[in-house]
């Protein structure tokens, strides 16, 4: 079976390799796209940095909603781990990703073992938007519900924030007076929310709102990444650059801008002359459109349409043993391989890309 | 490889008198001059000043905290980048790889990261592996766990409380334990806002010095080199100096390591109530020979305070600037807080920054007082020249008193201290007494048979230059810095302990994470392979 194309032409790794790193060297503009465990993420930034290309993750939109949270405003957070051990009270706010319905569901089969020690109860400020395939997720969790017809989530929180604060509000939220006796009883509420609940304004008011709540009492949340594997991106850029990403280098220091910056927009107004597209989710495709070149690092039995060369990468976890975040703990964690494949490391092509390259650099990692 | 380091002024107390001899390097170590042979390489360091590579102590460099302050303030990245000319701010170390450089740059070759939160360990050690070029160290924060808290209030043996801690120690390949606040982080979450030495960790009823008091026995026969390494309460907070003394006070026969001792020497004297105590916390350090302290000196400008510290980084935040903070409680051990911070050279400022250099001048004896930053929370790291210049130099520290708030600089004993540190002293602070401290023979002195990490300076007039660009550095017998640029790239190990886990301890460890994570314990625990890099870890062994 093939690992290597030029263009749709079966051919040695070791030529796909040369061919790539051709590319590479007469790049004017080379941009980096990833969507990998933290050692892909890790060889995909070093090869940016050592190339001087921007680089960005395939999820960077609402990656770049979730880390705006942190650049413009910050907050107060706690650990999955910490809620389910000491949360009796949990608001969940807006939409949840699928990904996370295990871990909420383990909470709700569970009782707190430190601190008020009450069974958990469960809240959910919902907003217009919020789409309708979290109904099951709610309803197992006999989740009350915070609603005023109509209202987007924005500006549900809003009337949320001014309800707690005892302020006037134009219109009530349903079951606030519940939620009020709850909190009133709860020693660590913890609000629950994900960077693809709402966009930065809102998440900064929920911010806010937990921050009123630190006043006299006691209350944080819980940040459920959009996607896991983007937010691990987001933290391996973060130390290998000091930014996240939607970094990209002038004069070989790293600057970090979310529109400048944007790989998929560089590619789209034709300032990028070369896409490193590196996936090893499988199953993915680059965007469509712009003119650059491409060269694609995916977890592929075929190769990708439009790219000069193609290179087959495994998936940590999979093919391989690896490094991702998991939002089951809020951390990383080490991943073994299921089903140990002749699949390389899109790592492993990388240092052997970076190797390929004309003239003697360095390789951070 | 066989080199030959000729001329230099040899400044290492460990094996005698200052003076001009050559240093000769056979591959990675330091070799006694070999007779009849020839080096492959001889570098000419006349006129210059040769000591072992620097030891750093409480630098916080990398792990889930440092990350966050990345994250929250890209901004303070950017106006820390290098720039054309070398303003004072021209470099913060923000990135792991900007890190390595930095500290090479000035002739450390050691760095230890004074706070890693037990669960998120491989975090920590991924961070750490890709800061090149030095060595890198860490200790396990303990204190505010449920497990810890649970046996102490269950008053369980301290065979078991010793299983626990090398247990932790092992699995997160700590060289040693920290304690922050002791019992605070747990307290907080309970909504206690002020957490003092003999105040009790509610639903444990379990004090703070018993927590502290406990881990420091539990180090001590452990045979953990680095005594306990403690972040006492109260920090920052005017009246502070009796919390230290108090600490000072228990360390009862046993070693002690006091973290950033400036925090705490405040009294609540003057106008402000805000004064200084670093004369009355010298003399308790200079009387008690179980105490180590390293200072945490403020230096003025822009920073970041990062700290495991979450009840005290939470009083902080109305003083955030610019105005945004990170507020975490962590699983047990983990968590803190983000407080962006400006020093300004007004009555607090000049206060704290006066205490720091008190503390340094008048604790008598350098080794047992540490040269720190408590990066970046007094200053970042890269303000190491200018501090070294102040310790050096009276006139240096009279020209920059001249610029501070005279009210502060009143109530303390700065303008009355003339002494100034020599060189041999320099090198005891910053390169024996750590390599002492914790525990690391290969390092620290020139003798024979130590590793080849070496520092070179030109000497000049200009102390900070001095120490901002030193002329050679070697890590392992290779050269990696040339007049202060870097010029070779390697990758250095984290040094750890590994200490045997004990079979019970493993089994419980496994229950209780089943029990009360709904997860088995290969989700908080990492083999070396996790790293992907050829040998990570270097092994330090402990006392016997
Ligand atoms: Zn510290």
């Amino acid at each position: 079976m093939s690992v290597a194309w030029i263009g749709s032409q079966p051919v040695s790794l070791t030529d796909a390799i040369q061919n790539a790193a051709k590319l590479l060297a007469s790049s004017r503009c080379p941009v980096f796209t990833f969507d990998a465990d933290v050692h892909g993420t890790r060889s995909t930034i070093a090869l940016a940095t050592m190339l001087g290309g921007a680089y960005d993750h395939a999820s960077g939109q609402v990656l770049a909603n979730e880390v705006a949270l942190f650049t413009n405003h910050g907050g107060m957070f706690t650990t999955p781990g910490e809620a389910r051990r000491r949360s009796s009270l949990i608001i969940l706010v807006g939409e949840i990703p699928t990904l996370h319905h295990d871990l909420l569901q383990a909470w709700a089969s569970s009782k707190p073992d430190l601190g008020d020690k009450r069974s958990r109860s469960w809240f959910h400020v919902g907003g217009a938007e919020t789409d309708p395939s979290n109904g099951k997720l709610l309803r197992q969790l006999k989740a009350i519900s915070l609603r005023s017809e109509g209202l987007s989530l924005n500006a549900e929180l809003a009337v949320l924030r001014a309800q707690l604060q005892g302020r006037q509000a134009l219109v009530s939220l349903s079951n606030i007076a519940q939620l009020k006796k709850a909190l009133a009883a709860a020693q660590f509420p913890v609000f629950v929310f994900s960077g693809s609940s709402v966009a930065t304004a809102g998440l900064v008011m929920l911010q806010e709102l937990i921050v009123d709540l630190n006043i006299r009492g006691r209350a944080s949340s819980v940040f459920l990444p959009a996607d896991d594997d983007a937010w691990g991106s987001a933290l391996t850029s973060l130390w290998m650059t000091g930014f996240p990403p939607r970094t990209g280098f002038t004069n070989s220091l790293p600057s970090y801008d979310p529109v400048l910056w944007d790989v998929q927009r560089m590619i789209n107004e034709k300032e990028a002359d070369l896409h490193v597209w590196v996936s090893t989710r499988g199953g993915q495709i680059p965007p469509k459109g712009g003119q650059a070149a491409l060269i694609s690092l995916n977890r592929t039995e075929v190769p990708t349409g439009g790219a000069a060369v193609t290179i087959a990468v495994g998936q940590a976890g999979m093919d391989h043993d690896g490094v991702t975040y998991s939002s089951r703990i809020g951390t990383f964690r080490t991943l073994q391989a299921t089903a140990a494949s002749h699949l390389p490391s899109a790592s492993k092509v990388i240092s052997q890309l970076a190797e390929a390259l004309p003239g003697k650099r360095i390789l951070a990692c | 490889m066989l080199i030959r380091l000729s001329g230099g002024e040899v400044v290492d107390p460990v094996n005698g008198k200052t003076s001009q001899r050559d240093v000769w390097i056979r591959d990675d170590v330091l070799v006694d001059a070999p007779k009849n042979e020839m080096a492959d390489h001889i570098h000419d360091v006349s006129g210059c000043i040769v000591m072992a590579g620097a030891i750093d102590i409480h630098s916080h460099i990398g792990g889930g905290n440092v990350n966050t302050a990345r994250l929250l303030l890209p901004e303070h990245h950017a106006a820390h980048l290098p720039r054309p000319a070398n303003t004072p701010l021209s470099n913060a170390g923000w990135s792991t790889f900007q890190t390595g450089c930095l500290y090479a740059q000035m002739g450390f070759t050691t760095v230890v990261e004074p706070a890693m939160a037990p669960y998120s360990s491989l975090h920590t050690h991924l961070e750490l592996a890709d800061i090149p070029i030095i060595d890198k160290a860490t200790l396990a924060i303990l204190g505010n766990d449920d497990f810890t808290l649970s046996l102490l209030r269950d008053d369980k043996s301290s065979a078991m409380i010793d299983d626990y801690v090398a247990w932790v120690v092992g699995s997160t390949r700590a060289l040693g334990v920290k304690v922050i606040n002791a019992g605070a982080a747990a307290a907080f979450k309970e909504n206690v806002r002020a957490f003092s030495l003999d105040d009790v960790v509610p639903e444990y009823g379990v004090s703070s010095r018993k927590i502290v008091k406990s881990l420091q026995a539990s180090v001590t026969r452990l045979g953990v080199p680095h005594p306990l390494h403690v972040h006492a309460n109260n920090l920052g907070i005017a009246g502070s100096a009796d919390t230290a003394a108090a600490t000072i006070a228990a360390t009862e026969g046993v070693p002690l390591h006091l973290a950033h001792l400036q925090f705490y020497g405040y009294g609540t004297e003057g106008k402000r109530k805000f004064s200084s105590e670093a004369a009355r916390l010298a003399e308790a350090v200079n009387a008690n020979p179980d105490v180590t302290i390293d200072i945490g000196q403020i230096m003025f400008g822009q920073t970041v305070t990062i700290s495991s510290d979450v009840m005290r980084q939470f009083s902080a935040i109305r003083n955030a600037s610019p105005k945004k903070t990170v507020i975490f409680d962590g699983d047990g051990n983990g968590g803190g807080g983000i407080v962006p911070y400006r020093y300004k050279q007004d009555y607090y400022g000049s206060l704290q920054w006066a205490v720091g250099l008190e503390l340094f001048l008048l604790i008598t004896d350098p080794w047992r007082v540490f040269f720190t930053t408590d990066h970046p929370n007094g200053a970042p790291f890269t303000a190491y020249p200018e501090l070294f210049e102040l310790l050096m130099s009276s006139a240096a520290r009279d020209a920059r008193s001249s610029e501070l708030n005279v009210a502060a600089l009143e109530l303390t004993t700065l303008a009355s201290v003339r002494r100034e540190y020599n060189l041999e002293e320099i090198a005891i602070m910053t390169r024996a007494a750590p390599a002492r401290l914790l525990g690391l023979k290969d390092r620290g002195h020139l003798g024979a048979g130590a590793i080849a990490d070496i520092a070179v300076y030109r000497k000049g007039k200009d102390i900070a230059k001095m120490f901002r660009e030193a002329a050679l550095v070697f890590k392992n017998g290779e050269l990696v810095v040339k007049n202060g640029k870097v010029t070779h790239y390697r990758w250095g190990k984290t040094l750890r302990l590994n200490p045997p886990p004990d079979k019970a301890m493993v089994k419980r460890m496994k229950a209780y994470h089943e029990e009360r994570y709904g997860l088995s314990l290969d989700w908080f625990t990492f083999p070396d392979s996790a790293i992907q890099r050829d040998d990570p870890f270097a092994e330090v062994s402990c006392n016997s």
